[in-house]
């Protein structure tokens, strides 16, 4: 049962980090309750690895918490230091909005979580139901925000969650899948880093809504 | 309510008021050893107490009853409020008397005490102070009443020792809403002492203080009393943290083995909290007032989301 209340444990805090992320306008503490979600998705996998002998999911754990964990972190914060932009300056919607907006999503990924095969009860229902609720909070967070690196992370934890969804309702992935995914975020997150840039340069401001004015 | 239950929350009251101004030390010292000064003696606040003890208060002509009883009922209420709060048994001294909501209301007496006093000099500083406290109150203890229901919940009882009986007995089992209604009660721990993202407790800064600024009007016996009521509450938030979600060893019996094992542990928890407390109060910068609403709002969040996934 041990390793179930730590599958359940870490699951519960990569809930409070992306929760957190919402009611967060830094952008550095923003990534660094990104860093410590892929740390602890990367702790999931690590536990039901050694408590199933799935041996494959031990190197996906690895790969997350050293890609994900470290080196995306590090990747977005050299980013901003070298634009210089240091805050969301104006989500489209206020914290405290937005925040019981994600209540509401917690809910609903929860509930539709008890519609899955293995997902109405025991570490399963509450590993799928925290999924479900970040995916939908990184949907979210990805249409409310203005500032593009805040995108990029948004984009990450629904990367995160699909993960976990995958380690809660199968067997977990074959690693040839993982690296794959892996290999795609790092080109993403590289590719959206030098968009970042772009955008800086042409607008000097990260803000994407100025992208609108490109249309002719 | 007996006379044994009675001498054990005198008991448990003197030993968490000794405790208290150590807890601060501990903390200041830690937090100069981050960054790389020598820091205060760890018992500084000793020092302060008995120094202050032995002043003669000045108070203003202008103040009312109402200015010398604030310091009184703010202490008397968070010394009744430790009777109520399970430390190294299973099981309050006196939880006859009452549950999670009799902490609060006596939390919020208190601390109304020391609102309409610091209003009563009609000093612009301790009407600053006061409205200011009153607003993070107003946003905290909703989050701390949810937080605590989420674990009345799982145990079954609004009564504190009650509850931590429960949970040792039925042993550790993890849900998700535990940890999410401890992320919850840390930041209400945060609001409720005065630390650094919403009150900064070294400063003396007029546009900056919240807490302190409801003090500035005091001296002697009078801010002696508020100090280490203050430096109790912060103990006592501290404790309730630590024994409501790790109640791991907490003693069932009374006897000697038992006992021992359970106050080295309490003190282990409470101080890796204490570090926790630091780190965080090291690592952020103090909020703008205004944005302070935006994290005891998450805080508030954070509870009600605990609380809706016990039902889910």
């Amino acid at each position: 049962m041990m390793s179930q209340d730590l599958v359940i444990l870490f699951a519960a805090g990569m809930l409070v980090t992306a929760y957190l992320m919402v009611g967060q306008k830094a952008l550095f503490t923003a990534i660094r309750l990104y860093a410590l979600q892929s740390m602890l998705l990367g702790g999931v996998a690590i536990v039901m690895g050694l408590t199933d002998h799935r041996w494959h999911l031990l190197a996906g754990a690895a790969l997350t918490i050293g890609l994900k964990g470290v080196g995306i972190p590090w990747f977005l914060m050299r980013v901003i230091d070298r634009i210089g932009i240091r805050r969301e300056i104006e989500p489209i919607l206020n914290v405290p909005a937005s925040l019981l907006i994600c209540l509401g999503l917690t809910v609903v990924g929860y509930r539709v979580s008890t519609g899955l095969a293995d997902g109405a009860e025991g570490a399963a229902h509450h590993v799928i139901g925290v999924s479900l609720s970040m995916l939908l909070m990184g949907l979210f967070l990805m249409v409310t925000r203005r500032k593009a690196v805040t995108q990029i992370l948004a984009l990450l934890t629904v990367e995160n969650a699909v993960f976990l969804v995958a380690l809660g309702a199968t067997t977990g992935m074959p690693l040839i899948v993982e690296l794959g995914i892996s290999f795609d975020v790092i080109v993403a997150v590289l590719i959206l880093g030098v968009l970042v840039h772009r955008i800086v340069d042409r607008f000097e401001s990260m803000d994407v809504s100025h992208l609108s004015k490109l249309k002719g | 309510m007996n006379l044994q239950s009675l001498g054990l929350g005198l008991l448990q009251a003197a030993a968490l008021l000794a405790l208290a101004p150590l807890l601060r030390g501990a903390i200041k010292k830690m937090k100069a050893a981050f960054e790389n000064r020598q820091g205060p003696p760890l018992l500084q606040g000793y020092y302060d107490l008995a120094k202050l003890l032995r002043k003669e208060p000045v108070r203003s002509d202008v103040s009312s009853w109402v200015f010398v009883a604030g310091p009184r009922v703010y202490f008397a209420t968070a010394v009744a409020a430790t009777a109520l709060v399970p430390v190294v048994l299973a099981g309050a001294p006196l939880e006859e008397a009452g549950g999670i909501l009799v902490l609060v209301g006596l939390l919020a007496l208190g601390r109304f005490a020391l609102a309409a006093a610091a209003l009563d000099t009609g000093s612009p500083f301790g009407g600053m102070g006061a409205s200011r406290e009153m607003t993070v109150a107003a946003l905290a203890e909703p989050a701390l009443m949810l937080g605590l229901f989420t674990v009345a919940l799982w145990g079954g009882s609004l009564n504190l020792g009650d509850l931590v009986r429960t949970t040792v007995q039925r042993g550790f089992s993890a849900h998700p809403s535990d940890l999410l209604a401890a992320a919850a009660l840390f930041i209400v721990l945060i609001a409720e002492a005065g630390r650094v993202p919403v009150d900064n407790p070294a400063t003396h800064l007029e546009l900056t203080m919240i807490h302190e600024a409801m003090l500035l009007e005091y001296s002697g016996v009078d801010l002696a009393l508020v100090e280490w009521a203050s430096a109790l509450k912060e103990l006592l938030f501290m404790t309730l943290l630590v024994n409501l979600f790790v109640p791991l060893g907490l003693a069932l019996g009374a006897s000697p083995g038992a006992l021992a094992i359970s106050i080295g542990l309490y003190l282990a928890k409470v101080f890796l909290l204490a570090v926790g407390v630091t780190v965080v109060e090291v690592t952020n910068a103090k909020l703008r007032l205004f944005r302070v609403p935006e994290l005891m709002a998450a805080s508030l969040g954070l509870a009600f989301l605990a609380l809706a996934i016990r039902f889910l």
